[in-house]
């Protein structure tokens, strides 16, 4: 079995103080450095195992501005083949619908892809929605929230999908959908052998008409969803009370508070 | 459209997560005149339907087929959105859960429509569902709205609004019969498996104590765990210590965790990552333990200790000897 496995991935701030755009409301990207979001680095490692295992191909699809490049060329160095940037202007302000709808015709234009993995949500926005989404628009099969895949004779893939209070053991036939959780494994990092490569490995970049995207499922005109209003919440800065530093006097201390406030 | 709020009624092992009867709750409080309608599938033989109506909705569907649990997401969205299509609800509510964020991201491109994930607060304009939701680790809020598809669809944080009875309501109970299954023969949910719970969630516990890396270790842990026995405390953790024994995903506290709103939280070697606190800003007093006094759970404590983990565990059970 000869997997073509393509591994979705974004780049999130490094740091969470942002700013944001007064007008468009939008996070003013390209003015701090980005990474790629931390679960989307164990869908490749999972990806890399794969095609360590049976052999195939591994391509990395992202979507996002030119210096989204960055995390590609990352991604590149921990081992995959290539890489694919759907880079345009009018893919910008897309939510997750169009966002969706965006990554699946790129899979789709590649076409012999079977089996696509996602993290299981970014950690900026944090909606694990676009692999669900791209999954309907494949018209695949999905299994998310991933702890274990055990890859199966005859094109079919067994995982385990830890929920809050079960597990869930689901058997399903390629091409499928996949994302995948932290407790999956530990990503690995690039070796110095791999970063010089990633440096011949291409990074494709595609646009609308690259994809023959239609013009109204794309950006800020195929996002049903409208951000209103964005704003800092109050920081919940208390007053803090230092404590004895002997710790004998600072249980005492405590003992006193919990019992004026009744809460022992 | 229909003047009509839908909640997706999650189930597991013939259980009924709290999420479903929060979110009724909430619709009651923000209703504008809508209809709140329940949508439940469940076996043959089950009856959940008796524990919902108990929180009061105006309606709860039923539809019965023992096939649905061992289908997978795409069974399930297939069936809701023929449900969505034959009677066009206003709104679709869900449970920011596993099973809730994935079949309604699926049911959202059938439908066409917006999804808002992992809201914190609803409320209507006339029509209009106003969906307020975190970013960037709780650090941003923004309101967003879906003006001109339906359904407006949303995801809800669990244990955000709390449930209550209403038992003055007697919803109309409709059985569904004009839905035809269609069998997904390229997956199968084989076994389903509960995890071991121990017991009593953290996110109902009146007093927690939670440990971060800089207390864990195995001369600790046994302390930790007789002092969590003596003040009638749940223990939980960070993230990190998810992977470690004898913690699960199950133990933690944070934004992709368990929010918490005890009494008292007691923070043993918490750093204090957004991703924790987050989850912790309910808690009526928090006590935190760290040998950095420049620890950004410092920031959200009401009390300081700088200092050994160690140290203080043990003069803490002293006092309890």
């Amino acid at each position: 079995m000869n997997y073509h496995i393509v591994v979705c991935v974004k780049q999130v701030p490094v740091s969470n103080n942002l700013k944001i755009d007064p007008v468009t409301k939008n996070v003013i990207r390209g003015t701090e450095a980005g990474v790629m979001n931390p679960f989307d680095k164990n869908a490749l490692e999972a990806a890399l195992k794969l095609k360590e295992r049976y052999g195939g191909k591994v391509t990395l699809l992202s979507m996002g501005p030119k210096n989204f490049e960055i995390t590609l060329r990352g991604g590149l160095a921990m081992g995959s083949d290539e890489a694919i940037l759907l880079s345009s202007r009018s893919f910008g302000g897309a939510d997750t619908l169009a966002t969706g709808y965006v990554l699946s015709e790129a899979i789709k234009k590649l076409g012999d892809v079977n089996l696509v993995l996602f993290g299981r949500q970014s950690i900026d926005a944090d909606t694990g929605q676009v692999g669900p989404i791209v999954a309907e628009f494949l018209g695949w099969p999905q299994i998310t929230y991933v702890n274990k895949i055990t890859p199966l004779t005859d094109g079919f893939i067994k995982a385990t999908r830890l929920m809050e209070n079960m597990e869930q053991s689901i058997e399903a036939k390629l091409p499928v959908v996949l994302t995948v959780r932290s407790e999956l494994n530990n990503p690995r990092y690039p070796t110095p052998r791999n970063i010089q490569l990633s440096y011949q490995k291409k990074i494709t970049i595609w646009d609308e008409k690259d994809i023959n995207a239609d013009l109204n499922r794309i950006g800020i005109k195929g996002s049903p969803t409208v951000v209103r209003k964005v704003w800092t919440p109050e920081k919940h800065e208390k007053k803090t009370i230092n404590l004895n530093s002997d710790p004998n006097q600072a249980v005492l201390e405590i003992l006193e508070v919990l019992r004026a406030k009744n809460i022992l | 459209m229909n003047n009509e709020i839908w909640i997706y009624a999650e189930t597991h092992n013939n259980l009924v997560m709290p999420i479903t009867y929060q979110l009724i709750t909430k619709a009651k409080e923000i209703t504008n005149n809508k209809k709140i309608v329940v949508i439940l599938f469940e076996g043959l033989n089950d009856n959940l339907e008796d524990l919902i109506k108990e929180y009061g909705p105006d309606e709860i569907m039923i539809y019965k087929n023992d096939f649905i649990k061992k289908s997978g997401d795409r069974v399930i969205a297939t069936l809701l959105s023929e449900l969505v299509l034959l009677r066009k609800p206003n709104s679709f509510l869900f449970g920011a859960t596993v099973l809730g964020r994935s079949i309604s991201a699926r049911l959202q491109a059938k439908l066409n429509t917006g999804l808002t994930a992992d809201c914190l607060d609803l409320s209507f304009e006339d029509d209009l569902l106003i969906q307020t939701k975190p970013s960037y680790g709780d650090n941003i809020m923004c309101e967003i709205i879906c003006p001109n598809h339906y359904p407006q669809m949303a995801t809800v944080r669990p244990n955000i609004f709390v449930a209550k009875k209403d038992l003055n309501k007697i919803p109309l109970i409709t059985k569904i019969t004009n839905l035809k299954i269609k069998e997904d023969k390229n997956i199968k949910v084989y076994e389903e498996k509960p995890l071991l719970s121990k017991g009593d969630s953290i996110s109902n516990a009146n007093r927690v104590i939670a440990v971060g890396r800089g207390a864990y270790n195995q001369k600790n842990l046994p302390l930790i765990e007789e002092l969590a026995l003596k003040l009638g405390a749940k223990i939980g953790v960070t993230r990190p210590l998810t992977d470690l024994h004898p913690f699960s995903v199950d133990d933690q506290i944070g934004q992709s965790g368990n929010t918490i709103s005890p009494r008292l939280l007691i923070n043993l070697g918490v750093h204090g990552a957004v991703q924790f606190t987050s989850g912790i800003l309910k808690s009526e007093l928090i006590i935190s333990i760290n040998n950095n006094p420049k620890a950004p759970i410092f920031d959200y404590s009401d009390y300081s200790f700088i200092g050994d983990a160690h140290d203080f565990i043990k003069a803490l059970l002293n006092i309890f000897q």
